[in-house]
């Protein structure tokens, strides 16, 4: 129901205070991750399969998300209603994502409810029906998400930028799908779609909080054991199609404020290349002190917001900068974005600043143990569609990060090929 | 044992050790310093972080047409200088402790908060109180920050949903201060100079009027006796007397907007008692009964049963004044006129109807739930103890809350529905009238 795509890479568990991650791989390919948080009163229970937006073929545009949001509607077990028993009924809460890369479901629930919390993701991911009346329902209710999306005009850009960035590849499809293919989607298309993808060996399970490993390891395998490994082998992601120059779109918005964004295409995940890359965007447009912020909001007022990011996927990643403009005239943003990034790939990034976005990821791993949600996060997209180990070991990787590594990694990446999208107030009829 | 008995034995058995949760249910340590300011600290040793609210007794409640927005224009430019630091000094020691600093008005109350590294706390406490006590508010970035805010009211006039909110909000509220956007009115903040910010900021920046909330990896004797020095200096009386606000009256009545929308928009709100009064906890429970969650009767019965949403709920926020109950509903446009008639209609039946006792059962623990869900992390911790303070309802009032939902009835639950779902304010928008 998030759609969408991965912004910054998740930071990694700190061990200081925590034990390390538990991760085995049952009989039939099923991956779990264990991770025990002894101070925290809940348990976050998450699934990840390895199937997203870029998993689909022609006819099936879509279907990832539309399984998503039929896997809370009815299981061989479990009438429509079971989220309000089992999940709300006892205080807790449940939603589910779907991205190019993969699709997860979370249950965030008090410590007790952990086992029985397994058995009900289990559930939900090996035995839903995809019953014709409830499809009919949903299909609505998916068109009803495109519609909400389109009205703002934040998240269209970002989506929109990306689809640019990446035009003729998979990872330029919203993920939200096409009309057409979901309208042709059938009970036994989509719940074949369903059962080709998600698999034991396919999937991940992650817990965490103040549960008993041996105890999870136990249920898992009485929920998921049963299900025979298939041989699944994921396809793997062709890298983005190159460019030259500036690959241009303008899009007519019912509001007046204008919106700019720019993107370079940037390394994947696990590339040697993620962690110099994380540190460029971060002092670049990262924060309030950041190159960006301070020109072109600060001091020149020609935006009232503007953001510098990464986002790494498995086969490509994006380096971007948003904004929205407080005037009309788009070039002269333009140019000063171009200006400072020409500034600091000509002297470089002084000393404080990538102290500063050291101390930035540092401190974005310490809150993020604050929850269980934000490691269970963490680790399953990591498990997904990277390594749990280089997760682990990222938050040193960004440590060793030099001045001369991030002046050379915006010389080779931020070059004069880049996709920018423009959304211009619609010019009235008169 | 039938079902709903089931989810009833276990929800006895599985909500009181969640709500016994030791992140939310400990109460923080209060005092209160000679010249009046409260200081509220949790200890808490999970994380090596730490975060910092500092509530001020000010927000658009205390503003007219005449100066609607100063509270919040005030708010941005306080962090863009102060007596030994300019704005990218602040935000570069912010960052550079591990953490960031912020400011915001809203209606009852307006926050400067900051988080950190546990271990720099002293530096992310000096630097709340230097943003508080000695800000220098320059001439250009009042005049930049003014720009960006008219900027943001142009851009909700824009986006549906907002447009939307902000009518409904001036619709129920009528001239009630709360019907205004906290961002304020374009006229009023095209006159706010830095003679009316110094004074605003003179009226109300006191010490009975502040509550520094503290929540972290910190020794709470410690951090007392630092905060104590720190705002030693904040001004002491309580300036001038409060003023006189219009009463809340609800229009009652039906506004039509249209407006480019892939959405149409469907919203309803009744006016609702504040925090403090008797009926707040049985409130809570019919607006969750109604919009909480996918359980809530919204979720199951428009968008699961009908397909008429994506996103539908209901809230009842919580004001130190007079509160508000409201639905919200998206849908294609050719659907608005059967999606207003079921939420009506849903409105109507929880007037008419007992609600069950399972149902009462979910929605209790799904709003008990999701409010320990919500004080988990430090910044959500320090930001709520100086809430309760703000809405004057006291450092225990979780634990209050808490037990004055679980002795909710279905009865309780008829009767305020019956009270205070009367005639509805409805606002709709779309791309044509329907």
């Amino acid at each position: 129901m998030l759609g969408g795509c991965a912004t910054r890479p998740p930071t990694p568990a700190q061990r200081h205070g925590l034990p390390q991650p538990i991760r085995e791989v049952l009989p039939n390919g099923m991956r779990l991750i264990i991770q025990e948080h002894g101070a925290a009163t809940t348990v976050a229970v998450h699934l990840w399969a390895g199937v997203g937006g870029r998993d689909e073929a022609e006819g099936e545009r879509g279907f990832s998300h539309f399984a998503e949001h039929m896997l809370f509607k009815g299981t061989e077990n479990r009438g429509r209603g079971f989220v309000e028993a089992e999940v709300e009924g006892v205080g807790g809460r449940t939603n589910a994502g779907t991205s190019t890369d993969y699709t997860f479901y979370y249950l965030l629930l008090p410590a007790a409810r952990a086992l029985p919390g397994i058995a009900l993701v289990a559930d939900m991911v090996l035995n839903s029906v995809f019953d014709p009346a409830e499809l009919g329902h949903e299909r609505e209710v998916v068109f009803e998400e495109v519609r909400l999306n389109e009205d703002s005009p934040r998240s269209s850009l970002g989506r929109q930028l990306y689809s640019l960035l990446y035009q003729g590849h998979p990872y330029g499809r919203p993920v939200l799908g096409d009309a057409a293919d979901l309208r042709g989607a059938t009970q036994a298309t989509l719940r074949g779609y369903y059962a080709r993808h998600y698999v034991p060996d396919n999937m991940t399970l992650v817990v965490v909080g103040p549960v008993n490993p041996t105890e999870v390891r136990a249920a898992a395998l009485k929920a998921f054991g049963s299900r025979p490994a298939t041989g699944y082998s994921r396809r793997p992601v062709s890298p983005p199609p190159a460019f030259e120059g500036v690959r241009e779109r303008s899009v007519e918005r019912p509001e007046r404020q204008k919106q700019l964004g720019l993107a370079w295409l940037a390394p994947p995940l696990g590339h040697p290349d993620m962690a110099v890359v994380d540190v460029l965007s971060h002092i670049l447009g990262g924060s309030r002190s950041s190159r960006l912020n301070q020109a072109l909001r600060e001091r020149a007022r020609l935006v009232s917001s503007i953001s510098g990011w990464y986002g790494a996927l498995q086969g490509a990643g994006a380096l971007g900068v948003t904004a929205q403009l407080e005037g009309t005239d788009q070039a002269a943003v333009e140019r000063a974005v171009i200006d400072e990034i020409r500034r600091l790939q000509a002297d470089g990034v002084t000393a404080d600043e990538l102290a500063r976005a050291i101390t930035a990821s540092e401190a974005e791993r310490e809150f993020s143990r604050e929850t269980v949600e934000g490691l269970a996060m963490a680790y399953g997209r990591a498990e997904t569609t990277w390594t749990l180990e280089a997760e682990l070991g990222y938050l040193d990787r960004v440590r060793a990060v030099t001045r001369a590594q991030v002046q050379e990694a915006a010389r080779r990446y931020l070059t004069r090929s880049y996709a920018r999208l423009t959304f211009v107030p619609r010019t009235q009829a008169r | 044992m039938s079902r709903s008995r089931l989810l009833v034995a276990l929800l006895a058995a599985a909500l009181l050790p969640w709500l016994a949760a030791p992140e939310a249910s400990a109460q923080p340590r209060r005092e209160q310093l000679p010249g009046g300011l409260v200081v509220l600290i949790r200890e808490n040793t999970a994380t090596p972080v730490v975060a910092t609210s500092l509530f001020v007794r000010v927000g658009s409640r205390w503003e007219t047409e005449d100066n609607a927005g100063i509270t919040h224009l005030l708010q941005q430019v306080l962090l863009k200088g102060t007596a030994q630091r300019s704005a990218l000094e602040i935000a570069e020691t912010a960052e550079g402790l591990g953490g960031g600093v912020s400011a915001s008005a809203d209606m009852d109350f307006s926050e400067i908060r900051a988080t950190a590294l546990a271990r720099n706390w002293k530096k992310m406490l000096a630097l709340i109180a230097e943003v508080a006590l000695r800000p220098t508010l320059p001439e250009s970035e009042i005049d930049g920050e003014r720009r960006a805010m008219l900027t943001a009211l142009r851009s909700r006039q824009d986006q549906p949903f907002p447009l939307a909110m902000d009518t409904l909000m001036s619709r129920v509220y009528g001239d009630h201060p709360y019907g205004r956007p906290v961002l304020g009115r374009p006229a009023a903040l095209e006159r706010i100079d830095r003679t009316a910010l110094l004074a605003h900021h003179r009226r109300f920046y006191r010490a009975p009027r502040m509550i520094l909330a503290v929540s972290g990896d910190v020794a709470p004797r410690d951090v007392l006796a630092e905060v104590a020095r720190l705002l030693a200096d904040a001004p002491a009386g309580d300036g001038e007397p409060e003023p006189a606000v219009p009463a809340a009256a609800a229009r009652a009545d039906r506004t039509v907007l249209v407006k480019p929308a892939a959405q149409a928009q469907v919203l309803t709100a009744f006016l609702a008692p504040p925090t403090g009064h008797a009926d707040y906890a049985a409130v809570k429970v019919l607006a969750t009964t109604l919009g909480g969650g996918m359980a809530g009767r919204l979720f199951t019965e428009v968008r699961d049963k009908q397909g008429l949403a994506y996103s539908t709920g209901g809230a009842y926020p919580s004001r130190l004044g007079p509160g508000v109950l409201f639905t919200q509903l998206g849908t294609a446009p050719a659907n608005q006129a059967r999606a207003e008639a079921a939420v009506l209609g849903e409105l109507d039946r929880i007037r008419r109807e007992p609600v069950s006792p399972v149902e009462l059962a979910r929605a209790k623990a799904y709003l008990l739930g999701q409010f320990a869900l919500d004080r988990r992390t430090n910044a959500r911790l320090a930001w709520y103890d100086a809430f309760f303070e703000a809405l004057d309802v006291g450092p225990d009032f979780a634990e209050r809350y808490a037990r004055a939902v679980e002795v909710v009835t279905v009865e309780d639950v008829q009767r305020v529905a019956r009270t205070y779902l009367t005639t509805p304010t409805i606002v709709t928008l779309g791309p044509t009238a329907p």
